[in-house]
């Protein structure tokens, strides 16, 4: 048994993840193992999330300006597990001001295997946005 | 592993330049004082926010070990700032 599979039934027999969530994260786990070819080397498990931002405007008649930004993936772990801690009441306190800002997003809903499934999956994220006067890059390496 | 060296480069419009590295170990020691006297405030804190101690120890504990690795450059025309964390 792999370790994936092994932390995957860990969280399931600590109640962390339901049945069915074990099931599709166990699913997910063989389709990454039937998609990559046999004998070939596993790709390196990204360890950084890189913002790029690049900008030929001149703000304030300074020059151009550039923001390279690099943060671990395991920090941004870190940071999701923090959010666990947040007290339900202040969930609803912000519940609240998102509603009034227009966003209708309930915190409470948001599991923390839900977020540590996402950042799981940002390995694969690129985003490219290129515009005549500013490009962004986001991307995992 | 906990951060060893907090390194900040700022660069002035004037061309001016300020290199700061902080050995965060020697940093921590010798706040450590400063330090004590923060865990009862901060367990006041969780008390009163109904928070596990524990947890938010865990959790901060968790943030300072990833933190190694951390790049952030901004750079607008002549003015720059570099903070790395390794």
């Amino acid at each position: 048994m792999n370790e994936e599979r092994r932390q995957i039934l860990q969280m399931l027999a600590e109640g962390k993840i339901t049945a069915d969530e074990a099931e599709r994260l166990i699913d997910a786990l063989e389709r990454e193992q039937r998609e990559s070819p046999p004998g070939a080397a596993p790709r390196p498990k990204p360890k950084y999330l890189r913002v790029v931002v690049s900008s030929a405007d001149n703000f304030g008649g300074d020059g151009p300006g550039r923001v390279n930004v690099r943060v671990p993936l395991q920090l941004l772990r870190a940071g999701v597990r923090l959010t666990s801690l947040i007290p339900p009441q202040a969930l609803t306190q912000v519940n609240e001001e998102l509603n009034k800002s227009g966003v209708p997003i309930d915190l409470t809903q948001l599991k923390p295997q839900h977020i540590e499934e996402l950042i799981e999956q940002l390995d694969d994220v690129t985003i490219d946005v290129d515009q005549p006067d500013a490009k962004v890059q986001v991307f995992c390496e | 592993m906990i951060p060893n060296l907090v390194t900040v480069r700022h660069r002035r419009p004037d061309g001016r330049r300020l290199r700061l590295h902080v050995p965060v170990l020697p940093v921590l020691l010798v706040l450590s004082p400063l330090l004590l006297l923060a865990v009862p405030v901060g367990l006041v804190a969780c008390l009163v926010l109904r928070v596990s101690p524990l947890g938010a120890l865990r959790g901060a504990g968790q943030l300072l070990w990833a933190l190694p690795g951390t790049r952030i450059e901004l750079e607008q025309g002549r003015t720059a700032v570099l903070v790395s964390v390794r």
